[in-house]
């Protein structure tokens, strides 16, 4: 595992060097700078002028990017420009908020993900099959901004079953934040489990028309024992590098479902940060997604080795 | 040949055992707090009689503080009277009442004021505010870097007489008609930690709450001040502000109870609570919500004011307030509200929807067919309103291109006089006295505004109405009437609709108000049962 591990992460160091250099690029060239969010809407040129020299924005690029990398490999990340506070804190205070979030969210995927599957791929009566089918097809279809709406319209305004949005922390109140996640979770998780359902459904389906399949029918053992026991797991490495795929999805999802359900998340504070032009805020933010995605990958090969024994480290 | 096993149709006993404890678990659940009352409890514990003492009030917005702007009018200026005070403040008739300063003269030159200030005074610190606070705040608004936008009028103060703890005389460069504009906008902040404030890290006050709490992005917390120079006040223990981006998760917020009060319902859907007895809906004559369309009067073809005034005459006003406002605004055609005193109903209506007219300006003017570009922010709501522009101005022959622009692009071009030909927005400072608008007021800013409109007459009149100490003399009122025309005849910012902010208010809450500016005063607001 060791040499495996040293073949792959000058690869995503790599990775996150590129990035670093695209996503401190790419801000500067949007329209529009802090300066003048700062300065505000009736602020004349002069004020503007001395904000950009305060902040070191009058200084070069290259001397911008430098600085910045010196920061982050301090571990200071500074202050930030809009929002207010240390970037440090801001993104301490949210990434609890979003790992909640996406792990239950990533809990749910799993837990619909897997029924669905298994019973679109074996069960005989057609009606069956397609309705599968057509549930995932259609939650694909729908985006989370809409399953999102409609889910606080019923379920908080119509029913007053859940709060329509707000955050407990689920180490100090479980009972209350397991209520406060379930719906944001629930609509961040929909269609990664539809796209998960759809390629394990296909894995057993596969699985399912294996000689071994035969073979052990043929031997008598169960219908339910051969899915679960051989078919799933022969179906499930592939199913587990989409799954690293879809937490890419989740984490990237999680800005607009925190808009929607005011959870106070690194998905809002990227939000909030571009919509203000927050350039320390953005750009950590974004290479932390980065870094997260990378570690991701790296932890889904790994697993990928451990489920499927044929294939190794080396 | 063995048939293959089917599974089994009939539950299982394993699949029993699985179902009865999946059924454990709703039960369990079904025993656990329900989070709905648990908001509505955080809302506010109630307390029977109006007006009684207790409660957390909670305030929906739609966008967070931005610390490095509390000195200046932006887009959330909800914290400002909770935290602070202002040296005086208006009554619906923009005449100073007491608040800081207890008494107040203006010198018969109008070359200075004296204040008194109140002795009994405390910021949260435990130190005692005196006249030097005073001093520090108005050098503060002088300071660029706060971008105030009464820093002119900030900047005409130019000594300070100290006259022992408690009074103090400003001394002015010339008179100025809106100096109480200036007390009603200055809160008076802690000099010893007025960067930590504007860092967002640390807000220290004389006001009725202190902040206890914030998180970026989600929400403020604030405890009541227990020694507020207010005697009694405030009824409430604490105020949340819950940021809720999304417009329709925050009118879910507010029919779920989960929060008492806000201001940033959209009109449309304040329309759809109108005749729901939960809620109580009162437009104020205050904020930023004065829709107009700018002109670059050096772009191509709107240099000429017959196509301008075309445009204002091509305007279906009366839609635009009820398509895009929810029938919260009304139509004008100048800057200023019913309360303002510059105020004219003929000023009001000086341009109605005429096509017939529009077309034979732009006839005239040898534009009959134009295609210009228009620029609006890329929300929602000012989306549909430039649509709504877009189609009426294309029932007179201008094609216009839209261009949705994002805030921070947006204002950068407003700052750098780069707008292409039309553009829309809105506007505050109309609802003050009528100078602070062409002083302060980007879009109408006589010296540089974004409209690279420039003119002798304008800016002779406004210095005039602003260079003296009496806003509400005939005399006074003359000068507004003459700004007025100017804005009617040049047409450089085009008038739409004033619409001010729109509290909506959940049954149990009770005595907000909202200063000129926007500051939420809860001194004396409380909860009902």
């Amino acid at each position: 595992m060791r040499t495996f591990l040293l073949k792959r992460l000058p690869s995503g160091l790599l990775v996150l060097v590129l990035a670093s250099f695209l996503v401190f690029l790419i801000l500067r060239l949007i329209p529009g700078d802090p300066a003048t969010t700062l300065a505000g809407p009736d602020a004349g040129p002069a004020a503007i002028e001395a904000i950009r020299s305060e902040l070191g924005l009058d200084q070069p690029l290259f001397g911008q990017y430098a600085s910045w990398l010196g920061r982050l490999l301090s571990g200071d990340l500074g202050p930030s420009y809009a929002i207010g506070g240390q970037v440090t804190d801001l993104i301490g205070n949210g990434l609890g908020a979003t790992a909640q979030l996406t792990l239950g969210a990533l809990l749910l995927v799993v837990l619909i993900a897997l029924p669905l599957a298994v019973l679109g791929a074996t069960s005989r009566r057609r009606p069956v099959a397609a309705a599968v089918q057509a549930v995932t097809t259609g939650v694909l279809a729908i985006p989370p901004f809409v399953t999102g709406v409609l889910l606080v319209l019923v379920f908080a305004v119509g029913f007053e079953l859940l709060p329509a949005g707000g955050h407990e922390s689920l180490l100090a109140e479980p009972d209350l934040a397991v209520q406060y996640l379930a719906m944001p979770a629930l609509c961040l998780a929909l269609p990664s489990a539809a796209v998960l359902a759809r390629y394990l459904k296909d894995g057993i389906e596969r699985a399912l028309a294996e000689d071994y399949v035969r073979t052990a029918t043929a031997l008598g053992v169960s219908r339910r024992r051969i899915v679960w026991r051989h078919a799933l797991p022969n179906a499930l490495p592939s199913a587990v590098t989409v799954l690293g795929l879809q937490i890419g999805h989740l984490v990237a999802g999680a800005v607009l479902v925190e808009r929607i359900f005011a959870w106070p998340g690194l998905g809002q504070l990227i939000e909030q940060g571009v919509v203000r032009r927050d350039y320390p805020v953005v750009q950590d933010l974004l290479l932390l997604v980065v870094a997260v995605y990378v570690a991701v990958q790296l932890l889904t090969d790994l697993a990928y080795t451990w489920l499927d024994p044929r294939i190794r480290w080396e | 040949m063995t048939a293959p096993p089917r599974l089994p149709t009939a539950p299982s006993r394993r699949a029993l055992l699985r179902a009865g404890l999946a059924g454990a678990g709703l039960l369990t659940l079904a025993g656990c707090r329900s989070a709905v009352e648990h908001a509505r409890n955080a809302a506010g514990a109630a307390d029977a009689g109006p007006p009684r003492r207790g409660g957390v009030l909670t305030v929906a917005t739609g966008i967070d503080v931005t610390p490095s702007l509390l000195f200046a009018q932006s887009a959330n200026t909800l914290i400002q009277r909770l935290v602070f005070n202002t040296l005086t403040r208006y009554d619906d008739r923009l005449r100073p009442q007491p608040e800081l300063a207890t008494a107040w003269e203006v010198s018969p030159d109008g070359l200075s004021v004296t204040l008194r200030l109140r002795e009994d005074v405390l910021f949260h610190s435990g130190r005692r505010f005196t006249a030097e606070d005073v001093v520090f705040a108005v050098r503060n608004l002088q300071n660029p870097a706060r971008s105030a936008q009464l820093r002119s009028t900030a900047a005409a103060v130019t000594d300070f007489r100290r006259n022992g703890d408690f009074e103090l005389t400003l001394v002015l460069a010339h008179p100025v008609s809106n100096l109480f504009d200036l007390f009603e906008f200055m809160i008076i902040p802690d000099r010893d930690s007025v960067e930590d404030a504007v860092a967002g890290t640390r807000l220290i006050g004389t006001g009725p709450f202190t902040l206890t709490d914030r998180k970026p992005g989600s929400s403020l917390a604030f405890a009541r001040n227990d020694h507020y120079w207010n005697p009694g006040r405030p009824y409430l223990d604490g105020v949340e502000i819950r940021i809720i981006p999304q417009a329709e998760s925050l009118l879910s917020s507010l029919r779920t109870g989960q929060t008492h009060l806000s201001y940033n319902v959209r009109g449309k859907d304040v329309a759809t609570l109108r005749t729901d007895p939960q809620f109580r809906i009162h437009p104020y004559d205050t904020g930023s919500g004065a829709y107009y369309i700018g002109v670059n009067t050096t772009a191509e073809h709107v240099g000429d004011k017959r196509v301008r005034q075309a445009i204002a005459w091509a305007i279906d006003r009366d839609r635009l307030v009820q398509q895009a406002l929810g029938g919260y605004g009304s139509v004008s055609s100048a800057p200023w509200p019913t309360s303002s005193p510059a105020y004219t109903e003929a000023g009001a209506t000086h341009y109605r929807h005429d096509p017939d007219r529009a077309r034979a300006l732009l006839r005239e003017a040898g534009a009959e067919r134009l295609t210009l570009p228009f620029a609006h922010t890329n929300e929602a709501g000012p989306t549909a309103v430039a649509q709504i522009l877009q189609y009426d101005l294309q029932q007179v022959g201008i094609d216009t291109v839209l261009q949705p622009t994002d805030s921070p692009t947006m204002q950068k071009q407003l700052i750098s006089q780069s707008m292409p030909a039309l553009w829309s927005l809105s506007h505050g400072f109309a609802q003050l006295h009528p100078a602070t608008l062409a002083v302060s007021a980007y879009p109408f800013n006589e010296a540089k505004n974004s409209s690279r409109f420039t003119s002798p007459a304008y800016t002779d009149v406004v210095q005039r109405a602003w260079n003296r100490s009496d806003s509400d003399s005939p005399e006074a009122l003359e000068l507004y009437q003459r700004i007025t025309d100017v804005l009617l005849e040049e047409q450089f910012v085009i008038n739409l609709a004033i619409a001010g902010l729109i509290e909506v208010a959940g049954h149990r809450a009770r005595g907000a108000t909202l200063n000129k500016f926007g500051y939420l005063n809860l001194d004396d607001a409380y909860l009902t049962a």
